[in-house]
């Protein structure tokens, strides 16, 4: 594999006349590039400094088709007094931080049971990544039929171990276990898929000689296999984490934020604020405080996959 | 010896136990959904509930396709999803062919793969409001033009970031030899990288179709009427207020039943993509 750092020390030893012939292909190289370019600045960056501005502006679409007038920090001012986003938070940091320990683990300890290359294995994998192709839509919707207390099936499943199953959606602690739920249902394969390429990069020979000195599967798991794929699974509960934190569209079917404001996420929140009630100025300044945390989460992302592939 | 086999079997048997159980989580639900979608509206809200239909009936995909919105959303999904894959694959695999064959200072590419991650992870709502606002400036509110860009908006970064791992990965010496060859960039691309870097190609082509048939927010922000898919019309049916199970469930299967096949199909080309930008990066 080439990382950068190669592929500077190439660039660094070629000749003159070889450098001549960069500069002349470069020109090439960035028409290629243009287009992505122009249209990731359109879609992307514009709308970001436009949230900024947005942030810092009194603008409610709803009671005037402009904005009226700059406010300086008054909009986060506002968003952080506001029950309802601290509430936000809270149920994001719920949801986001059971889910994706729960699918660590689960997406973990299924990835080394569903390991092996037999016809009857390779069927149970094409199985259990399933949900992963799912729209969250459906997958939301779909849930809202297993989880209804009279109707659904999993209170009647419940029933014959003689559970009386609870008003999963209706209840706002059991609607918050719910939307846990079915993040755990949609994205524990994405941890097997990784947690799977991960086993299979480990080299054999070292399970091998492990073996050889008497280690179990368990210690040769927990001293080679752990240690070997840390940052790998690091980097898989940090890229999970944002990824719960940003879901809407299941919640959005599942419970619509409710009951009452008992599944409110950020995202949900900013969602209702800026597209239901259009307040545009505030939702874009809480779009930003959400924005900053995403960024520290994501600067330790990226240092760690750098760190990473220089160790390799 | 016999203790020794005996906790093998035990194991195997907790193995089996273990994974039945896995495939039941997954399969049970669906088949739930399948069910609801071809039960008789008579028997979809008893106490307790009939989870096997007494006959199958066909009435709520009927409803479903004699009306003609629904054929709208069919063909909105299917525009949106074809044009945004289509242009996806040619812009990203030309950006990244170009940003990888650049010389570019390490530093300097870091720095652009930062921009890509972060355009993958920042909370897209931000966006999305001002997304809405210069799309209603533009008088492009409620086409499906409006839901490709935005869905371009996130398909190329991220599939010029798969596609970057890709040609990293690639052997130059082949790409120097046509050059020394007197191949121009154009064939260089076309013909040498391309044909290499095709397996590739086809994973972030199926990626981005599953990512813009499945997405949701920015087609609800920018969609009233005219433009809307199917994952709004799976979703309006949570804020009407009665209780619509079969014609819910139908739609349900007629938006995921199309992509659960297409992702058998392909799926050892989407399982690439899914590891490449999580194990590579």
């Amino acid at each position: 594999m080439l990382t950068e750092e190669r592929i500077l020390m190439s660039t660094v030893k070629t000749a003159k006349k070889r450098r001549w012939r960069l500069r002349h292909d470069w020109a090439w190289m960035v028409a290629f590039v243009v287009p992505a370019a122009l249209l990731v600045i359109a879609v992307q960056f514009y709308p970001l400094l436009f949230s900024a501005y947005l942030a810092t502006q009194d603008w409610t679409l709803t009671s005037s088709q402009f904005s009226e007038g700059f406010v300086g920090l008054q909009n986060f001012a506002k968003v952080l007094q506001n029950e309802v986003f601290q509430r936000a938070v809270r149920n994001s940091a719920l949801i986001t931080g059971t889910a994706v320990v729960l699918e660590m683990i689960i997406g973990t300890a299924l990835a080394y049971l569903a390991a092996g290359s037999s016809r009857i294995i390779r069927a149970v994998r094409t199985l259990l990544i399933l949900p992963l192709v799912i729209a969250p839509v459906a997958a939301g919707t779909l849930w809202r039929m297993m989880l209804n207390s009279q109707m659904g099936l999993t209170n009647y499943l419940l029933s014959f171990l003689g559970i009386q199953g609870p008003d999963w959606l209706g209840n706002a602690d059991w609607a918050l276990v719910s939307v846990i739920i079915v993040d755990v249902w949609m994205t524990t394969p994405f941890v097997l898929l990784v947690v799977l390429a991960g086993v299979s990069s480990i080299p054999e020979e070292l399970h091998e000689s492990a073996a050889l000195d008497g280690a179990s599967r368990w210690k040769s798991f927990l001293y080679i296999d752990i240690p070997l794929m840390a940052p790998l699974l690091l980097l898989t509960f940090l890229f999970r984490m944002l990824e719960s934190l940003l879901s809407l569209d299941s919640i959005y079917t599942l419970t619509l934020g409710g009951p009452g404001y008992a599944t409110f996420t950020m995202t949900y929140y900013i969602y209702t604020l800026g597209l239901r009630s259009f307040n545009l100025g505030m939702a874009a300044a809480a779009s930003w405080l959400f924005m900053s945390f995403a960024t520290l989460a994501l600067l330790v992302v990226f240092w760690l996959q750098r760190r990473w592939q220089t160790a390799q | 010896m016999l203790s020794r086999s005996f906790t093998k079997i035990t194991q195997r048997a907790l193995r089996i136990l273990a994974l039945t159980i896995a495939c039941l989580v997954v399969l049970v639900p669906l088949g739930y959904l399948l069910l609801n979608s071809v039960k008789p509206q008579s028997e979809m809200y008893t106490i307790p509930p009939i989870i096997f239909p007494s006959h199958i009936t066909w009435e709520h995909f009927e409803a479903a396709f004699s009306n003609p919105r629904t054929l709208r959303f069919l063909t909105n999904s299917l525009t949106v999803t074809g044009i945004t894959t289509a242009v996806t694959v040619v812009v990203s695999t030309m950006a990244a062919y170009g940003l990888s064959r650049m010389g570019l200072r390490a530093g300097v590419l870091s720095l652009i793969i930062f921009v890509f991650l972060f355009i993958r992870f920042y909370p897209r709502i931000t966006t999305v409001i001002p997304y809405f606002l210069v799309m209603r400036q533009l008088a492009l509110l409620d086409t499906v033009w409006a839901v490709i860009i935005g869905h371009l908006g996130i398909t190329i970064p991220f599939v010029t970031w798969l596609m970057l791992i890709v040609f990293q990965d690639l052997p130059r010496e082949v790409e120097e030899a046509a050059e020394v060859d007197g191949a121009s960039p154009l064939q260089r691309f076309g013909l040498v990288a391309l044909p290499m870097a095709a397996p590739g190609v086809a994973s972030a082509a199926i990626l981005t179709a599953f990512l813009s048939w499945n997405e949701f927010l920015i087609a609800s922000s920018v969609t009233k009427r005219q433009a809307q898919v199917l994952s709004i019309a799976v979703a309006s049916f949570v804020t009407d207020r009665g209780v619509q199970w079969g014609p819910m469930a139908a739609m349900a299967v007629i938006m995921i039943v199309p992509m659960i096949l297409f992702a058998l199909f392909v799926q050892r080309y989407l399982i690439r993509g899914i590891t490449l930008g999580a194990v590579k990066g």
